[in-house]
């Protein structure tokens, strides 16, 4: 791809965050609801003190220097306060997103683990009755309601079972001082196995939830993919070369069939990295998917707004990433 | 075969390896809700509150009971109305050492009342303090609180706030606050995991808390946490599987599980929040009285008490709860009678009965449906409308804008059980809660009069009024206080809940 | 090309629709949930013969009574009866009518959109493939469920408002499939060949490209469309969902998953529903996918 055209795909990316941020802004216009009123609740009021928290929020400015306020500190990474947390809102998303990253990132290797194997096995027999049970075992993954589920895994590994955590991230056993914040990679990393058990205990039942519907696509995309290689010119001549299936299987098919799975995955760990607000309810997980649609009822403008601008960035930049990686990685299909 | 055998054996493990149960002396509360801030000047959000008073005590605070009992100040009296004067106790100290003087009660109170205070920011708490105009120290254990104007309730309003130190919030500075615990209370601050959970540990340097509340001394286990859980059955599954000791907001529907379940039982306290319907006024169907009386005449409120809250909730007829000062018990009560609705909608002009519209926010949806049912038969066809309850508030109780609307379910709560807190502002003209409408100078000037009587008698009789007159008027179809139901392990002893829904751990034991 | 080989070609074209539909039915994995989705549908249009009750008539002294295999239970209201004392069974039955009428009426208004969208985009190109490019991509930036509850907020509730909140959501899909293979084929022989002859743009777009597309966007709809039954329960869980009394499965399953621990059968019945027609409508659509793909025939 040349430079040219890597600069104007970059520069398609600054109108869709500008169009964004001028769509979240007017949705905080348009949307009835008073923060003030919300916040205040219903013990004593009194006028100073609405104007005085009007004044705090920047409520009593006129829309136009709202908006361009927003605009200039956004860009210097300056989102203002959240209007209940009454910190910044930076620091309030920073310290929800280690538990929606590890999360996701969990829940996507556990899709990746069931996914790419189902789905070449499906592949590979097709039309066999194995693969009608895979097909139909991975189409679970996304007809069910996930709240229903997760209640359902809990009710029976939590409360029946007793071999599971109903919720939260970890217990209380085991502190383990922090590097990345992703509490499995941390535990590992200072040597602290009882509190990688722990942290992997508490992580199961959201991942799965969380994994299942991806697994189901990315199953299917592998499948696909893959019954497509498998029909390729230079398949069969490796087989005529005097490749044993296995071989052709491992080294030629797999390698290229997993090119769409890893791209769908790309783009699908933008839709996780958003946090999950039914699974994070259900499993008390601390993430931000909760934290966002809470403020959402409570109108917590700035926090909204810090939120969907990082949704914006990071599933255009994921885009872009699932671009590039596509023609890099196309040539070699082309063989 | 090997698979399910290795299935087999990671089940073992996964069950062997300490299944989450609490380790002696430590205690976890499932809560429903995360603290905003640890800050106690900075949130107006009664969950945080809840929170924060583990760690950060108040001048006084509230037994069980709801009683007004001392705490950091042992006594105090009124020197006139506009001045009260406290004595604190000797000996307290912060958790870091240093000791607690009346510079710090000051230095508190000016950072709640005081504009800007905060580094540029005004405590969303500050009206809590209403006509507090400043604090004078008169020695290191005493001071006194200053009044712009007569306020009989201040007693009744001061467990609301806590107080901070005054080095502590030099030394880290405001914005620090938010995470940084130096508190009074009988727990410090391990951990905040932020929307996940509060860790807290006994300090050992407590001063042994109120005297009036027994018992005096340290808390009584090491180590205690507020795990939050948000959802329902998950909260409810948690305690059922022994991870946690307590839960708050437990629904009444699960009552009988908690209860039949032999290592967990059902606590149940009167509430502060009274449940009501508010009717349109000013326009439409309910602005004629006889309509408003039918409605009262069409539910049987028992029977929704009895079936959808499990008969956890004291009926009332007027707006104050039954243990709120001032309240009038005789108030007449609109019995349920269908024939009577009947004919008051006739006489209305509305022979046919009528449709109507019930707006409520999700969580009292269940209640609205009750209520349309039972209702249905006396001739109102209500069509139950669930909308956002920040949407709801804007429509029915925007300053100087018509009620858009015809019938709300909502409640209003009031944790100090004084009626400043509740009829002020539900019923008095165009105040801030008013989503009636209700507009009638009498009964202003009665709850105008009540603001500043200082002789109790007086002012319990000019509520008592108050409520004879908005009884008879019925701008809201007054419903009933829902009990506050927490859950609780058969593991704890020597809690008790209170009616403000404070979880104060102070007294609870593990065993 | 002269008429008669534009007839031909048409004549192709059909015989290829047959030959994939016959490729469908002899998978009986497809033909199986075909008929449950079939059943599904029947439900609906006869509910009102087939329940044994008024799905919306409350009964307070009913309330939460389990199903008829269970103490306490009752023939008459063989799966029990939910918080108000309703009837779970009817409830279900009239419960499919929604559940689909919002799967079809959804995707029936965002794939006219999208197909509209990109065979415009893809045949014509320029502003308007950019503009449209633009806009799809600021739709699917914006995180969908703020978008919805504010528009929810913003409008009102209501079926409408819900179908709108999922509809401006849903039209990218089949927008991309048209637009993708509009680009593929607007460069094929017999485009050129029709452009020749002096078809007009609309036309083309019309009777030669969009038979074409048909394949694809059928696959995809069938797809969306078990999303969006379950989008519908996402959003009830919200509090979002369809008003009372009216049952949707969606919310019979978020108002009965706070009764889970103890009264299951509020959320389990509605939920399985749920489960059956959405695999169902899965697995067909996957049937359709191996049938229609060129690429897996000989």
């Amino acid at each position: 791809m040349s430079f040219g055209s890597f600069i104007e795909r970059l520069a398609h990316l600054l109108p869709v965050l500008f169009g964004i941020s001028v769509i979240v802004f007017v949705m905080t216009l348009l949307t009835p609801g008073d923060p003030v009123q919300i916040m205040l609740g219903d013990q004593h009021v009194t006028d100073e003190l609405e104007q005085a928290l009007r004044r705090d929020m920047g409520l009593d400015l006129p829309p136009q220097e709202r908006f361009l306020k927003f605009l200039g500190n956004a860009i210097q990474g300056n989102f203002g306060l959240s209007f209940y947390h009454r910190q910044p809102v930076v620091d309030v998303i920073a310290s929800r997103l280690p538990a929606t990253i590890e999360l996701s990132l969990v829940a996507l290797l556990f899709a990746l683990a069931v996914a790419i194997p189902l789905g070449v096995f499906a592949a590979v027999k097709k039309n066999s009755i194995l693969d009608r049970i895979a097909t139909v075992t991975s189409l679970f993954g996304v007809s069910l309601p996930g709240f229903w589920f997760g209640i359902l895994l809990i009710l029976f590994f939590a409360v029946n079972l007793r071999w599971l955590p109903v919720s939260g991230r970890a217990g209380f056993t085991s502190e383990v001082e922090p590097i990345t914040h992703l509490l499995l990679l941390d535990s590992l990393l200072r040597g602290r196995l009882d509190a990688f058990w722990d942290a992997l205990r508490h992580i199961i039942l959201p991942a799965i939830t969380l994994g299942l519907p991806v697994a189901s696509i990315l199953m299917r995309v592998t499948r696909a993919s893959m019954l497509d290689v498998l029909d390729r010119d230079y398949i069969t001549f490796a087989q005529a070369k005097g490749l044993t299936k296995t071989q052709v299987l491992f080294k030629h098919a797999l390698k290229n069939a997993l090119i769409p799975t890893v791209t769908v995955a790309a783009l699908q760990t933008g839709a996780l990295l958003g946090g999950n607000m039914v699974v994070e309810t259900v499993f008390g997980w601390p993430g931000l998917g909760r934290l966002v649609v809470e403020s959402i009822f409570v109108r917590n403008y700035p926090l909204i707004q810090a939120a969907v601008m990082l949704y914006a960035f990071t599933y255009v930049t994921l885009n872009f990433i699932a671009d590039i990686l596509y023609t890099i990685l196309n040539p070699k299909v082309r063989l | 075969m090997n698979f399910t055998r290795n299935i087999m054996v990671l089940g073992i493990a996964l069950a062997l390896t300490a299944p989450g149960v609490p380790q002696a002396s430590e205690l976890r509360v499932g809560f429903s809700a995360d603290a905003l801030t640890l800050d106690p000047a900075n949130h107006r959000n009664r969950e945080t509150e809840t929170i924060i008073r583990n760690m950060f005590d108040g001048i006084v605070t509230r037994d069980a009971d709801m009683n007004v009992v001392s705490q950091l100040a042992e006594s105090w009296t009124a020197i006139d109305p506009t001045t009260y004067e406290f004595k604190l106790r000797s000996g307290i100290t912060f958790h870091n050492g240093s000791a607690m003087t009346a510079d710090d009660i000051k230095f508190s109170i000016d950072r709640l009342t005081q504009e800007n205070a905060m580094g540029g920011q005004t405590s969303p708490r500050q009206s809590l303090l209403g006509p507090v105009s400043g604090v004078e120290v008169i020695d290191d254990l005493t001071f006194r609180i200053l009044l712009a104007s007569p306020w009989p309730i201040l007693p009744a309003m001061l467990p609301f706030q806590e107080m901070v130190s005054k080095a502590h919030v030099e030394a880290v500075g405001d914005a620090a606050m938010a995470d940084s615990v130096n508190g009074t209370g009988p727990f410090k601050l391990v951990e905040w995991r932020k929307g996940q959970s509060v860790i807290m540990e006994r300090y050992d340097g407590y001063y042994g808390g109120s005297t009036d509340i027994e018992p005096v001394g340290n808390a009584c286990v090491e180590r205690a946490i507020f795990q939050v859980i948000p959802e329902n059955a998950s909260r409810v599954a948690a305690l059922l599987a022994g991870e946690v000791h307590i839960i708050d907001k437990l629904p009444s529907h699960m009552i009988a599980q908690v209860e039949a379940n032999p290592d967990t039982k059902v606590m149940a306290v009167n509430g502060t929040r009274t449940t009501f319907m508010a009717m349109n006024n000013q326009s439409g169907p309910f602005s004629d009285i006889r309509v408003r009386h039918a409605m009262a005449h069409a539910l049987d409120r028992q029977l929704i008490v009895d079936k959808i809250l499990n008969g956890n909730a004291s009926l009332t007829n007027g707006i104050l709860s039954p243990d709120a000062f001032g309240k009038n018990e005789n108030l007449p009560a609109y019995e349920y009678d269908v024939a009577k609705a009947k004919a008051l909608l006739t006489e209305a002009g509305y022979p046919d009965g009528i449709d109507v519209t019930l707006d409520v926010d999700g969580a009292n949806k269940e209640i609205a449906e009750a209520i349309a049912a039972v209702a249905a038969e006396a001739g109102f066809r209500i069509g139950v409308v669930v909308g956002e309850a920040s949407t709801l508030s804007s429509r029915f109780r925007t300053k100087g804008e018509p009620i858009d609307g015809q019938m709300w379910l909502t409640s209003w709560g009031n944790g100090s059980l004084d009626p400043v807190g509740i009829f002020v502002p539900t019923h008095r003209s165009n105040d801030r809660g008013n989503s009636s409408g209700y507009a009638n100078p009498e009964l202003d000037a009665l709850l105008d009069a009540a603001n500043i009587e200082t002789d109790r008698a007086k002012r319990a009789k000019l509520y008592s009024d108050a409520e004879a007159i908005v009884n008879r008027d019925l701008p809201k179809i007054y419903l009933w206080v829902a009990q506050g139901l927490k859950g609780v392990s058969t593991k704890e002893a020597g809690w008790r809940p209170s009616s403000d829904r404070r979880i104060n751990l102070h007294d609870a034991c593990v065993n | 090309m002269t008429m008669a080989a534009t007839n031909k070609h048409s004549l192709a074209a059909e015989s290829i629709f047959r030959r994939n539909v016959r490729n469908f039915l002899s998978s009986k994995l497809s033909v199986f949930f075909l008929s449950i989705m079939i059943g599904f549908m029947l439900m609906a249009v006869f509910a009102p013969w087939i329940a044994p009750h008024d799905p919306n008539k409350p009964d307070l002294f009913r309330r939460l009574m389990p199903p008829v295999w269970l103490e306490g239970g009752d023939w008459y209201f063989p799966l029990g009866c939910d918080a108000l004392g309703r009837d779970i069974l009817s409830r279900i039955i009239y419960g499919s009518r929604i559940s689909i009428f919002i799967g079809v009426v959804v995707i029936l208004i965002a794939t006219t959109i999208g197909v509209l969208a990109g065979l415009a985009a893809g045949y014509l190109r320029g502003w308007l493939d950019a503009s449209f490019s633009r806009l799809v991509d600021i739709l699917l930036g914006f995180p969908y469920l703020i978008f919805a509850i504010a528009l929810i907020a913003m409008t009102g509730p209501g079926l409408h408002n819900i179908i709108l909140a999922m509809v401006y959501r849903e039209w990218v899909m089949p927008f991309r499939v048209v637009r993708g293979e509009t680009l593929a084929t607007s460069g094929s022989e017999y485009i050129e060949a029709a452009k020749a002859i002096g078809a007009s743009r609309k036309n083309i777009m019309l009777r030669e490209i969009l038979p074409n597309i048909l394949s694809p966007v059928l696959v995809v709809s069938t797809v969306r469309m078990a999303h969006v039954i379950i989008l519908e329960a996402s959003l009830s869980f919200l509090g979002l969902g369809v008003q009372p009394p009216t049952a949707s499965w969606g919310s019979m399953v978020a108002d009965g998953r706070s009764f889970m621990l103890g009264e299951w059968w509020l959320a389990t019945f509605p939920g399985i529903a749920i489960l059956l027609l959405v695999l169902s409508i899965n697995v067909v659509s996957q049937g359709l996918r191996d049938a229609f793909d060129p690429r897996f025939h000989d």
